[in-house]
This record gives C-alpha cells, structure tokens and sequence, in this order.
C-alpha cells in the first residue's frame, strides 16, 4: 500500500521521537559510575519527615532540601581529628568543581549529632571556618534520630560522666547524597578524596 | 683524654633518640575547645621507646588519640603510651593517630607551642609545634 505524505511524515515524526527518548534514556538513565561513593540510582527512597534547626535558627525541613544536590556529613564540633579533615575535604571538593553552575547546585549541610554542646552560632563559626557556603543543622536527639535512623546514620555519646560536658561521639563518617527532590540517593563512604568527589558531583549532576 | 671523651659519648651515639619531624597543630575557630595536632616520630635507635605523656604550655591537657572506624563508625581511642619499636617511624596524621589538644586559650594559625614529651625512662624531649589552618 503506497503511503501518502503524512503518513510519511507521522513515521518520520515517530522514529525522532523514539530517537530522542533513546538517547536521552541512554544518558540520563545509565547508572552513574561513580569513583568514590555508591549512587542507588532507581532505588533513591525520600528522605523521613524531619525537622533540624540550621545555623541561623530557622527550622529546617526535608521540603528545605529540594531544588539542590545535598552532600549531609554527621558530625560534632568537639571532634578535633575527623571533622575537620572531612569538612575541609569537602571545602576542596567545592573548590575543586570547575563548572560553575554544578557548584551552583551542590550544598554541603553539616549535621551535629551533639546537640548538648552544638548550638546555633557554635556552628555557624564552625562550619563556615571551612567554607562560606556551609550549612549547619542540629536539633534535640529525638529529633535528630527521625533523620539518622532511616539513613542508616549511627551516633552515639560515650565516656561521659554524669552531667559532664566532656564526652567522646562515635558517628558514622559516611556522607549522605540527597538529591533534588529530597531523596537518599546516594553514599560516599570515608575517607574521602576532594578530587574524586568533585569529579563525582560534577558527573551526577550533569547527568541528571 | 681524647679516649675518655670518646667513652663519654659513646650512650648517646648507641641511643641517637627520637626524631620528631612535622609537627602542627591544625587550628579550628575559638568556640571549639580542642584541637588535634599531627607529627611523624622516628625512633632510629636498636631499642623501643615508649611516649608515656605529653604536655605543653597553653594547653590545660593533651593525649594521645587514635580514630579508628568500626563497622562503619569512627570512634576515638585514647592511648595511655605509645610505643615506637626501634627503627620504627610513627605518623600522627588525619584519620588516625593524634595528639586531643585542650588548648587554655584560642590558637592562632601561625602561633608555635613549645611541647613537652615524656619518654618511658622518664627524660622529656621538648618539640615546637606550629598551629596551622
């Protein structure tokens, strides 16, 4: 049967179609290999209902999340050795992205699992001691462990005393992705490389 | 003469002591009381040495630290001497081995502390040690 112009150009029409979609499910839906962390890919899960208090007071919620790529490390300002290193790690890594507009869409929340000692302005001075662009969250234990708990995040206070404001913080020192639309998406696990997580989070967010 | 000198040298040519190389302190901002400082120590002698105390002027406390991850969670061991066999070379360096520094007041990037390490028989070497960002 002869085909007539506009089936013709239906045909044509369906086969770019099915031409974009492939190359863009071919680049966009391929798993990201990345160097150093694990991508979950189809398995990002949203993240609990949680509510923190971020370093200027304000509350701060899993809606607060969305629109960027966070990087969420889980720590306390009276850790004197790992802390700083991976915060300054992820200070390099911010430095170390050349593309602008991924730099622009990455933002690293730092989350004290030491809400005793940990205030507000505590960690305001603290976190943008490594770098300006840092966020800094807390909030009561309770509160903290709606977050932690599902994220697989591990913390607790050892060798205290009492009342004692002297206290060591076991924490897992793994870095939590989450990703626009306010999903665990991923996991970088320590000790972490500025130049391999700059090469990761420009590869993650080009690709999406 | 010249024998006798010789005899007189002759302990501290067979015990040269430890070395201690790169020695800073990594500074944090004053509303964080501790501070963690790295070095590496080299003991070049045919016998171990252990480091059983270190302190420092402008420094209410410090010990010896160790992080170290377990199933996934880093903890922080303290260790109440440090043995360095011979011809062995320890390094404090992020992540693991450290001095926990409680400074009396906030450190300065550029500042150098004068510390004081105790060894096992009992003699102290004295290090300076310079606080970096």
């Amino acid at each position: 049967m002869p085909m007539n112009k506009s089936s013709i150009a239906a045909v044509a029409i369906l086969a770019l179609v099915v031409g974009f979609s492939l190359s863009w499910y071919l680049v966009h839906k391929q798993p990201v290999q990345l160097e150093s962390g694990t991508w979950f890919g189809d398995k990002a899960r949203p993240l609990p209902d949680f509510e923190l208090i971020d370093q200027d007071g304000r509350k701060m919620t899993r809606e607060n999340l969305r629109g960027k790529w966070s990087l969420m490390f889980f720590g306390f300002t009276h850790c004197p050795d790992v802390c700083p290193t991976t915060l300054q790690t992820l200070g390099q890594m911010m430095r170390r992205i050349d593309d602008p507009d991924v730099a622009a869409a990455v933002q690293v929340i730092f989350v004290s699992v030491d809400p005793e000692r940990d205030t507000p302005q505590i960690l305001r001075d603290y976190v943008t001691y490594f770098d300006p662009g840092f966020i800094a969250a807390t909030a009561p234990m309770e509160k903290l462990r709606q977050l932690t708990r599902p994220l697989g995040i591990a913390h607790e206070i050892r060798n205290r005393i009492g009342d004692s404001m002297e206290y060591d913080v076991d924490h897992s020192a793994a870095i939590v992705l989450v990703n626009p639309d306010a999903e665990f998406a991923g996991l970088f696990g320590a000790p972490q490389d500025a130049g391999a997580m700059a090469r990761d989070m420009t590869r993650i967010v080009e690709h999406n | 003469m010249r024998f006798l000198a010789l005899l007189l040298l002759l302990p501290s040519l067979a015990r040269a002591g430890l070395i201690f190389d790169d020695a800073w302190i990594k500074n944090l901002p004053p509303s964080v009381p501790v501070r963690a400082g790295y070095l590496t120590v080299t003991n070049p002698d045919s016998q171990g040495v252990k480091i059983v105390a270190v302190r420092g002027e402008g420094f209410t406390r410090i010990e010896i630290h160790r992080s170290v991850m377990r199933d996934g969670e880093m903890h922080m061991d303290q260790l109440q001497e440090l043995e360095i066999g011979a011809g062995q070379s320890l390094r404090f360096e992020p992540g693991g081995l450290h001095l926990m520094m409680y400074p009396a007041k906030p450190t300065r990037p550029g500042e150098s502390y004068r510390i004081s390490i105790e060894l096992g028989d009992g003699s102290i070497r004295t290090i300076e040690m310079t606080v970096k960002k």
